[in-house]
């Protein structure tokens, strides 16, 4: 096996196979995003409240009632119970044994006007509950699909001149999914990139170096370092995606939002031609950072310098969101830090011009190039510097090594 | 052909010439002393020898021309900095380090068992690196310097930070692997070590070479300094003796430059001193390498 392949597998298998990272890396972000659905089931929940609800009807609407359809997950269904009169509701409220009740009065009909009495707050779930079952019985003698549309009510589909995309009222979430992609995508970026910084000034720190390198070049080493981190950091991206759609596909049958994620062919395409050499770019950075320095901890510090730009089109969503094609937005894309994210931002927003993709691309590439050679250079200057930090304009400097 | 073979290096880093037209070659199977004080331009010479560094002026012939890649498997070399990985076990470490020098696993295994049953490492062999004690660390780095057999050993100051015992085991090493033939360059400012292994070493100081050949003939060369005399008469005052030492019964006389040893025995006779031993003092190769770094010796 060449040379490079052990250092890819040592720096693979040292970090995979290691509980910090199974516990840090792998199990952070679903762990976060299992809280934070939790959180929203929490919230949800605390608005959920069972206790029937009562009416009484003059308007004789509800002399015959139908159901209405059973609420979609997670909110659950409340029982509405009828009353002869106010005083029975009255009591049955003060009882606890409903949270509110309704009076329809006989002109309910004409008016629409209708009162609600509760003690405590009612909550949302329970007041729409208690709309959709009107609604239900209002439309009860009209035709069942006709019903069952004004039931849905509208849907408003933006679609783009050319048809070529569309958003739809219901699924106006898909906007967030590329967003919410390069996020994670920077996320394991960093993370992969950190591996890499703290692999490359390792060899220094624990006075490896001078075996290593009188072992195996130094380009083939710097090679093996970049794929094996690199493979790293695409394991734990796949891994993501695994813990994000698994739950997708189990979970779309029973919560109707989650039919609606889509990803379009057009992220994908930006993320191999947009993200991926975004990905090598940032581990070469990285990587330089980290032969440049002779401790890790050092490394840490300058990371700033690259992670603030990456993260500028996150803090100008709103810019970007109120206007995907001002040339704030497009000059963001071609910028190579800020474009991952912001190329992502603006597909879910708007139709990026074929040039701009792939010129972005390209800077994307030609910028990993450079980060790559410059890492090397860094490497090869700073490899052998114990305590002593490289300075940047040695690296840049014209002078044999 | 020389095992390795430097022809006028030139090599600096910004204003500072680290080594200064260094000329020198190694036999193969010799055991070689490259010498100098502390900051000489020693370890920039073997990082040169090694392709690490590569020179302004000058060639370098390893094993039989310029370095390259299939070349590093057959030399294996200990540097003055030395490390391991401290997160991981020993022998994963000696696995990961001997696969870099070409082994295959079997190989590593097999040749790693015998060296760490030697080195008394065997049961500490799945342990972190970093819960070993420094000593079982520097014969950790020891063994992964050897386990690929190489032909060419090349150690830094291998002496360095290391007990009394531990440097028996070394020195014993450097015999061994030195009776097996591989060729050895022993690079050190510990010149007690060096004087008892090697045959032929070269000295470098300030980037230049001061001294170079057999350890013999440049004691022979640095001899007539002192001349030793036992006698039970009183020394008088001689022309050329600067000073008189006496040294566990006899009297080492320590001569002026330009004063030959015939010249005080011609005195000594003359002025009647009964002699029992007149001897011409050889130096040690630490009185040698402080009379070359204070500046006294030509260079080479």
């Amino acid at each position: 096996m060449n040379k490079l392949w052990h250092v890819a597998w040592h720096e693979y298998r040292r970090h995979v196979f290691n509980r910090r990272f199974v516990l840090v890396s792998l199990l952070s972000v679903p762990l976060v995003m299992l809280m934070m659905v939790g959180l929203v089931y929490l919230i949800i929940s605390l608005d959920i409240n069972t206790t029937p609800l009562g009416y009484v009807d003059f308007s004789g609407l509800l002399a015959d009632p139908v159901s209405a359809p059973a609420p979609e997950p997670p909110d659950r269904p409340v029982p509405i119970l009828p009353f002869e009169t106010e005083a029975d509701a009255r009591s049955a409220l003060e009882a606890g044994q409903i949270q509110a009740y309704y009076v329809l009065p006989a002109d309910y009909l004409s008016t629409g006007r209708l009162s609600v009495v509760h003690l405590g707050a009612l909550k949302s779930p329970a007041r729409i509950q208690f709309y959709n079952y009107l609604t239900a019985n209002l439309l009860k003698s009209t035709d069942p699909v006709i019903a069952n549309r004004l039931v849905k009510g509208a849907e408003i589909i933006v679609q783009s001149p050319d048809g070529s995309r569309s958003i739809s009222s219901k699924n106006w979430f898909n906007v967030l999914v590329p967003m919410v992609a390069g996020i994670a995508f920077i996320i394991a970026m960093f993370s992969t990139g950190g591996y890499l910084m703290q692999a490359v000034v390792e060899e220094k720190e624990n006075r490896t170096m001078e075996v290593v390198i009188t072992s195996v070049s130094p380009n083939q080493f710097m090679a093996g370092k970049i794929i094996g981190d690199t493979s790293i950091g695409l394991t734990q991206i796949f891994l993501w995606m695994l813990f994000i759609v698994i739950p997708i596909l189990v979970l779309r049958d029973t919560i109707s939002f989650l039919r609606g994620i889509q990803i379009t062919p057009q992220t994908l395409l930006l993320v191999i031609f947009v993200m991926f050499p975004a990905f090598v770019m940032v581990s070469g950075l990285m990587a330089a950072i980290g032969a440049t320095v002779s401790e890790a901890r050092e490394g840490q510090q300058m990371v700033g310098i690259i992670s603030l730009p990456i993260w500028i089109p996150y803090m100008l969503t709103g810019a970007l969101m109120s206007n995907p094609n001002s040339p704030l937005a497009i000059g963001l894309s071609l910028f190579p830090l800020t474009a991952p994210l912001t190329m992502l931002m603006r597909d879910g927003l708007t139709i990026l011009p074929a040039w701009q993709v792939a010129l972005s691309s390209g800077i994307q590439v030609f910028c990993a190039v450079g980060a790559i050679w410059l890492a090397g250079r860094a490497f090869r200057l700073g490899m052998l510097r114990y305590g002593k930090r490289l300075k940047w304009r040695e690296v840049f400097a014209r002078q044999r090594s | 052909m020389p095992a390795v073979d430097l022809s006028h290096i030139t090599k600096s880093f910004g204003p500072v010439k680290a080594v200064d037209d260094v000329s020198f070659s190694i036999e193969k199977g010799e055991l070689f002393g490259l010498l100098g004080p502390n900051g000489a331009g020693k370890t920039t010479c073997l990082r040169v020898m090694l392709d690490i560094f590569k020179p302004e002026s000058g060639s370098v012939a390893i094993l039989g021309g310029p370095m390259n890649e299939s070349k590093k498997d057959r030399i294996g070399y200990m540097p003055e900095e030395r490390g391991l990985y401290q997160d991981i076990p020993l022998d994963r470490c000696l696995a990961y380090l001997g696969s870099l020098k070409g082994l295959n696993p079997a190989e590593v295994k097999q040749r790693a068992a015998v060296y760490l049953e030697r080195f008394d490492l065997a049961a500490v062999k799945t342990k972190k690196v970093k819960e070993l004690s420094k000593g079982m660390q520097q014969k950790a780095q020891v063994i992964a310097t050897l386990l690929h057999q190489p032909e060419l050993l090349i150690v830094d100051e291998p002496f360095g930070g290391l007990d009394p015992l531990n440097t028996q085991m070394v020195m014993d090493l450097l015999r061994e692997q030195h009776a097996q033939g591989v060729t050895i360059i022993l690079c050190s400012h510990q010149m007690h070590q060096v004087e008892e292994l090697c045959d032929r070493i070269v000295l470098i100081d300030h980037g230049k070479v001061m001294l170079y050949g057999a350890l013999d003939d440049i004691r022979r060369q640095f001899s007539g300094h002192s001349v030793t005399v036992r006698t039970a008469d009183k020394i008088p005052a001689l022309e050329g003796v600067e000073r008189i030492e006496p040294v566990n019964g006899t009297v080492k006389l320590h001569l002026s430059p330009g004063t030959a040893p015939q010249e005080v025995l011609r005195s000594l006779v003359a002025q009647n001193v009964n002699l029992e031993q007149f001897e011409i003092s050889m130096p040690t190769l630490d009185e040698i390498f402080i009379r070359v770094v204070q500046g006294e010796g030509a260079a080479a």
